[in-house]
């Protein structure tokens, strides 16, 4: 689990245009909202001397009129998303299982189908562990991504169910029944975050099946997506505390990140530069802590399973999968991979 | 619907030229103006609410009451003796009493159908239901030309009467919060009677704070309570979802029987304490010149003790009673309730009672931030960031309410902005004075866990005055209509946001120095008795010397808006064009003068609500000009030729107009700098949602 770990950060290193194309993904995907709500705060403040205290610095009594006038994206505008706010709010969110403005919702459904895209490319970048070349890379997405998105429809499915059925039920009414007459708030605290590890283990393994499910499909070429599954999920069985403890190892460098953020993030009336470059490194660490967990997880799939003796396709094609590749190395009279 | 009257009444025209020739004199004091002051005199006293000899009010409503508490089957059972003269002026031909707990005694009540009006609130469980119910009422006394000469009055007594359940407010059959008892013979006024009563009550899952949660019971407006008798009838209101409440001033003698070394706090100073052959304690409470009587009981409570102290102000004992998860905090509440007793002491007048005693109610249990005579619950969480207004904001705002409500008590189903609004005024001054910076906190996973927004200190005249909220609701209701019909789902915005920054807007145009002067006048004038609106505006009339008629029609008697606006400025060379002179003279022109600009200013009054209002234009080289506007017509131009250009113009500079729901668009400035704000606020954000789009990422 150890090598895989440090295996992984080594791919991800040796990756740099795929941690660019992923950061450059969520910028793509931003800049146009970001745009348009500039120029909603732009039309609200006109050519107010109300603008001259918000180009400084936190304008609290306008922030509050242009939210209470506003409508749509400018209603996402809230005190919430300044500096580590921001996370604290997001990560609520999903554990609360609180819904998204519809904007929003959108605009993740949409970055969503691109991540769901990219994913074949940047898994079989990673499996190969070597340079493919912009073609190769989505040639693989193209190859993978509707195998991907039948995948997606599975997991969005239970995904669904967990998130609309499983935590109302099991917050609204188990925890509330529980908690119902504690007096004491850290108590109910406790409760709480008790059904937030009973959740979030539910999520997270849903998470390393569809992880692994994603990583065969690409190494072994798997075009049966139900198969995928299955596969993955005998992996784990046999490996399950090298998954689990290489999934937890990859959570905790996420929450060093996260709280390297809070640590660092600077006050709203640092200049504008300040703000967005310790933002975006930020998001460049996520970005880079997200590929770890593909890159980890694919090279503790390849250390264990991904013998030399299994192909996928009968017949392989360009970009070959990355078991051909290791078909190829392993000695003469092997299928011949090919590049063009 | 707006209402205009206001701006076509001759007499309001008058007074705004009044106000407005004191607003430009710079200052000076305007002498009041007898017409105009017994145009807004008030109307003559409802009451004979003279104190009586030796204490602070009529002691017209006193009651002696013993209760125990049936902890296992949540229950109350108690009797009381009412003791009550008719301070009124007419005779009184029945006696009606409060039953507040029945308002949760089904969904039918009327409390219970106005809060499903608002909304968004979930069907109580059977185990939540309360009620209170009578066993028996009779007349013990009277009625008789003074309290204990009942003996002498030919009337039965021992007799049981018979209650009648009334709904004077919507005709609810099914709400039983109000019962009227008829009298054998009416009471005349100044004649007193005597009514013994027994009665039974489940204790609610709390509603409208008061109730119980596991072992914690905060038991409020929980006994058979007569209402108001005013001029020649009753004012008694139903228990509303809104509304508080409203009740004469007397003597409370209490005995409380819990269980056996469980703490008990309430109204009023522990008189004894006797322990029960059966496990129980009795404490006994006693207050004089109250209106209402409050208890708490828990076996976990952690006591703690403090002394006001402050020169000029009579002590008080500070009692907490603080819930054990909140140790550490009990400094922050003493200090808070210490402010608020030091400056509403030096406003308004000194608290007159020996104790007040703070409780910390159990978390969930509902009960917090409510006020009571000498008691009140304030409020915390378990993680309290220090330098926000949490438990401070709340504890200064109930201990408040023993000024604006306990000592000055106006009718709460009625006027619910003249003790709330007052407070809430005075309790922002506190804050700002005593309690800065004041940091805003957001509270994530469930609201467990707070985080403190250091960028984000709030201001009084805005955030804690509550300008967001009544930005929202500011048209929803007029405040002159009686609260208990006011639209549930905003009543708080007009009844505490509005009137707390219509306050401040009156701080900031005469002085505090001088609204200071009204609101102890106010005070003094009418603590221990029952004040209406029209009595504060006559006080501040009479004290500001300026009739501020006009204003209150603008903030009481309408739900208008305020909204001023800069619509253009601009400044450039002057420029002529066309045909000069004349006969032989005449000649055309295209001419751009090399040394003067002309600025021109247009301003206008989007809003309905008229105020009159400063206007300041800024010229390059720093120059200023500054003139009023009346703020009355829908828009006024301005033109200037100088030699400077004209960089910015501000309708209203100051911001006096507090009540203006948007102030970003009073100001226009040449040089504007909504591009690079624009960009730093949206790459902010934009990072926030980079962050939300990765954190979904994760799902796919």
């Amino acid at each position: 689990m150890r090598s895989s770990y440090s295996d992984g950060l080594g791919r991800v290193r040796r990756a740099p245009w795929v941690v660019a194309g992923t950061y450059v993904a969520t910028v793509l995907m931003a800049v146009p909202l970001a745009l348009t709500l500039r120029g909603m705060m732009m039309e609200h403040l006109g050519a107010s001397l109300a603008a001259g205290a918000a180009a400084r610095g936190v304008n609290f009594d306008w922030w509050n009129e242009f939210l209470a006038q506003s409508a749509g994206l400018g209603q996402t505008f809230v005190p919430a998303i300044l500096g580590f706010a921001a996370v604290l709010k997001n990560l609520s969110t999903v554990a609360d299982a609180e819904a998204l403005p519809t904007v929003i919702a959108s605009a993740v459904v949409a970055h969503a189908v691109l991540s769901l895209f990219l994913a074949g490319g940047i898994l079989d970048r990673l499996a190969r562990n070597r340079v493919v070349g912009a073609a190769a890379f989505f040639s693989a997405c193209g190859v993978y991504f509707f195998r991907f998105l039948r995948l997606g429809l599975v997991a969005g499915l239970v995904y669904w169910q967990l998130f609309t059925r499983v935590h109302p039920w099991l917050f609204d009414e188990v925890l509330a029944d529980a908690t119902r007459d504690i007096t004491v708030e850290r108590t109910a605290f406790v409760y709480r975050l008790g059904f937030y590890a009973l959740f979030g283990a539910a999520v997270l393994a849903v998470n390393v099946v569809m992880d692994y499910a994603k990583i065969r499909a690409v190494v072994e070429d798997r075009r049966s997506m139900l198969g995928a599954l299955a596969a993955s999920l005998r992996f784990i069985r046999h490996h399950p505390g090298a998954a689990v403890g290489l999934y937890l190892a990859n959570t905790l460098l996420f929450l060093a990140v996260v709280a390297a953020y809070a640590v660092a993030v600077p006050p709203a009336t640092a200049p504008v530069w300040a703000i967005v470059g310790a933002g975006q490194l930020y998001i460049l660490l996520r970005v880079i802590v997200r590929l770890q967990f593909a890159a980890s997880q694919t090279a503790l799939f390849q250390s264990r399973l991904a013998h030399a003796g299994y192909t996928a396709a009968p017949v392989p094609k360009w970009p070959d999968s990355p078991a051909v590749e290791a078909v190829s190395a392993a000695g003469p009279g092997a299928t011949g991979a090919s590049t063009p | 619907m707006y209402d205009r009257v206001a701006l076509h009444q001759p007499r309001r025209l008058l007074a705004l030229a009044a106000l407005l020739a004191a607003t430009t004199a710079a200052g000076a004091r305007q002498a009041p103006d007898d017409a105009l002051h017994q145009a807004v005199a008030p109307p003559p006293s409802r009451q004979d609410d003279a104190p009586l000899p030796g204490a602070r009010s009529a002691r017209n409503a006193n009651y002696e009451i013993d209760v125990r508490l049936d902890h296992e089957n949540r229950r109350l059972t108690g009797t009381e003796t009412i003791r009550w003269r008719n301070i009124g002026r007419g005779p009184a031909s029945s006696i009606v009493l409060h039953l507040y707990w029945n308002a949760w005694r089904n969904n039918q009540s009327s409390w219970m159908r106005e809060r499903a009006l608002a909304g968004g609130e979930r069907t109580p469980r059977e185990d939540e239901w309360g009620y209170i119910e009578i066993d028996r009422i009779e007349l013990l006394e009277g009625p008789a030309a003074e309290p204990g000469a009942g003996e002498r009055s030919p009337q039965p007594r021992g007799e049981p009467l018979t209650p009648t359940f009334q709904s004077p407010d919507d005709g609810n059959p099914d709400d039983r919060t109000v019962v009227s008892v008829a009298l054998p013979q009416p009471v005349e006024p100044g004649q007193s009677v005597a009514l013994r009563v027994a009665w039974t009550s489940r204790v609610p899952r709390t509603f409208s704070r008061t109730g119980a949660i596991g072992d914690y019971y905060f038991i409020a407006h929980w006994f058979p309570k007569v209402a108001v008798f005013e001029t020649d009838r009753w004012t008694a209101h139903q228990f509303h979802a809104n509304t508080e409440f409203f009740s004469d001033y007397g003597s409370y003698d209490v005995r409380i029987t819990v269980p056996q070394g469980w703490v008990v706090g309430a109204t009023g100073t522990e008189r004894s304490r006797a322990d029960n052959r059966d496990g129980t304690t009795t404490h006994r409470y006693a207050q004089d010149d109250v209106h209402d009587f409050a208890w708490t009981t828990s076996p976990t409570y952690i006591e703690h003790r403090q002394r006001f102290e402050h020169e000029g102000l009579p002590g008080v004992d500070m009692r907490l009673l603080l819930q054990p998860e909140h140790a550490g905090q009990e400094d922050r509440h003493f200090a808070a309730t210490a402010a608020a007793l030091r400056y509403y002491g030096e406003w308004y007048g000194p608290y007159p009672y020996p104790q007040i005693t703070i409780v910390d109610p159990a978390w969930r249990s509902g009960a917090g931030g409510m006020e009571y005579p000498t008691l009140f619950t304030a409020g915390s969480r378990w993680l309290a960031p220090r330098q926000s207004n949490q438990p401070e904001g709340v504890t200064i705002h109930e201990a408040g309410h023993q000024f604006w409500f306990g000592m000055v008590g106006n009718n709460e189903f009625e006027d619910a902005w003249l003790d709330e609004g007052l407070n809430t005024f005075s309790e922002e001054r506190v804050q700002e004075l005593a309690f800065q910076p004041n940091y805003r906190v957001e509270r994530f996973f469930g609201g467990f866990i707070p985080w403190q927004q250091r960028d984000i200190a709030l201001a009084r005249a805005t955030d804690g005055n509550g300008l967001n909220g009544y930005r929202g609701a500011a048209e929803r209701d007029t405040p002159a209509t009686p609260t208990w019909r006011y639209w549930p789902g905003t009543h708080a915005q007009i009844t505490y946001s509005k009137t707390a920054l219509w306050l401040h807007t009156l701080e900031r145009q005469l002085g505090w120095e001088t609204l200071q002067q009204v609101l102890a006048t106010f005070f003094e004038r009418w603590k221990f008795r029952h004040p209406r609106p029209e009595d504060f505006f006559a006080v501040a009339t009479e004290v500001s010397g300026r009739d501020l008629e006009f204003f209150f029609d603008q903030v009481y008697r309408s739900s208008n808006e305020f909204d001023y606006a800069v619509e253009k400025l601009t400044s450039v060379r002057v420029e002529t064009t066309g045909y000069e002179g004349e006969g032989d003279r005449r000649a055309y022109v295209e001419r751009t003068s090399d040394t003067t600009y002309r600025t021109t200013l247009v301003v206008r009054r989007l809003g309905e609500a008229y105020f009159p209002v400063d206007i300041k234009v800024r010229f390059e080289g720093g120059e200023e000009i500054r003139l009023g506007w009346d703020g009355l017509r829908r828009w006024q131009a301005f033109t200037w030729d100088r030699p400077e250009r004209a960089v910015s113009a501000e309708v209203d500079p100051d911001r006096l107009l507090l009540l203006d729901v948007n102030y970003t668009n009073n100001s226009v400035t040449l040089q504007p700098e909504a591009a690079p704000a624009a960009t730093r606020w949206s790459m902010a954000w934009m990072i926030w949602l980079q962050d939300v789009l990765l954190t979904y990422a994760f799902f796919v």
